[in-house]
């Protein structure tokens, strides 16, 4: 048994040896995983008799239906040369020129048309497939940090994407001055 | 090599392809349904978005480098898919993300595969009021429990973070659930 010679108190056998251990028990119980008692074990949700042997068959199918279609070009061969030759002989006939309209390229849309084509039409791509697809070796950081942003831009995209502050993940013991 | 490296060398090669898929599908089917319909609520909607995720794993298994496990590779496109899938719905309905987290719930009353109680609707709208990602890791930990570790593999945030997340999402419900009694 310890015993504090100038106290007289006396603690159990092997008492600070097993300290740390019951201590880091405690937090653990503490901190580690909160009280769920109150919550039901199962939420409800149920499905069809026999679903799951169902999911193989129909994403094979779902593939097969949305695979690409493959047109053979030779099939077509004939009617491809005649209308070349027909395109030719018209161009030939009636005159390069006639056409005097200027030509419009990508950078002649406004922004705002580019923002409102996304916005009314499903484009059918996530940001996870749209940041797969974009190039990254043409942008570089200082393409975001040369840019300055409006602050009510900034505060407008806040307001539309951000649902809790936390998702902001400040470091706030960065922001203590 | 491990069983999950062998079988994404097989789904790369074309002639051991399909035989790796139907092993794919039928080994995560389950996990990747529950994890969506807790995102969507509705089994068809799961459905769909199920066949979707598999859909684009298979299409997209050419270009996973193995820098992340496969699991939670396709976690998080049946989690990106289910996100966007939502999105779309309440773009098309011209309603906002928490009207349509209503409808949702509201549908649940009439929904044949819903077999909760009252506490259990409940539950979904204490849910409901939890930002996206308490919403994620409380699920994922609660109902399909998965480790910490598991969890931030899929959702690229530290452990710390996910215990912060999950610890605030059990006391908002607890707090939702004993205001609603």
């Amino acid at each position: 048994m310890n015993q504090d010679h100038k106290n007289k108190f006396k603690t159990p056998e092997g008492y600070f040896e097993s300290f740390n251990e019951r201590l880091f028990a405690r937090l653990e119980t503490e901190e580690g995983e909160p009280n769920t008692d109150f919550l039901p074990q199962k939420d409800g949700f149920g499905i069809p008799e026999h679903y799951f042997d169902t999911v193989y068959p129909s994403v094979q199918s779902q593939l097969e239906k949305r695979a690409p279609k493959v047109i053979s070009f030779n099939r077509y061969r004939t009617f491809y040369y005649a209308a070349a030759a027909v395109a030719v002989l018209l161009v030939l006939t009636l005159g390069w020129n006639w056409n005097n309209s200027p030509d419009l390229n990508f950078e002649d849309l406004a922004s705002t048309d580019i923002e409102a084509y996304f916005e009314n039409n499903e484009v059918g791509l996530s940001s996870y497939e749209i940041a797969e697809t974009v190039n990254l070796e043409d942008i570089s950081i200082t393409d975001f940090t040369e840019k300055s942003l409006q602050e009510e831009s900034i505060l407008e995209y806040l307001d539309e994407h951000v649902e809790d502050v936390e998702d902001l993940d400040l470091n706030y013991e960065e922001l203590e001055y | 090599m491990s069983t999950e490296e062998t079988l994404v060398l097989k789904l790369k090669n074309k002639a051991t392809q399909a035989q790796a898929f139907e092993v794919l599908v039928n080994t995560y089917k389950e996990r990747l349904y529950w994890h969506i319909r807790r995102i969507v609520l509705n089994h068809d909607d799961a459905d769909d978005v199920l066949q979707n995720t598999f859909i684009k794993v298979y299409r997209s298994i050419e270009g996973f480098k193995g820098e992340s496990k496969l699991y939670s590779w396709m976690y998080r496109i049946a989690t990106n898919e289910a996100l966007t899938f939502l999105k779309q719905k309440s773009k098309k309905s011209g309603i906002s993300n928490e009207e349509l987290q209503e409808t949702m719930i509201e549908n649940l009353h009439s929904d044949v595969y819903f077999e909760g109680e009252e506490i259990q609707l409940k539950l979904q709208k204490a849910l409901a009021t939890l930002p996206e990602k308490q919403k994620l890791v409380f699920n994922m930990k609660y109902f399909q429990e998965m480790k910490y570790e598991e969890i931030s593999e899929v959702l690229e945030t530290s452990v710390g973070g996910l215990k912060a997340s999950y610890h605030l999402a059990v006391k908002k419900i607890e707090s939702y659930l004993t205001d609603a009694d």
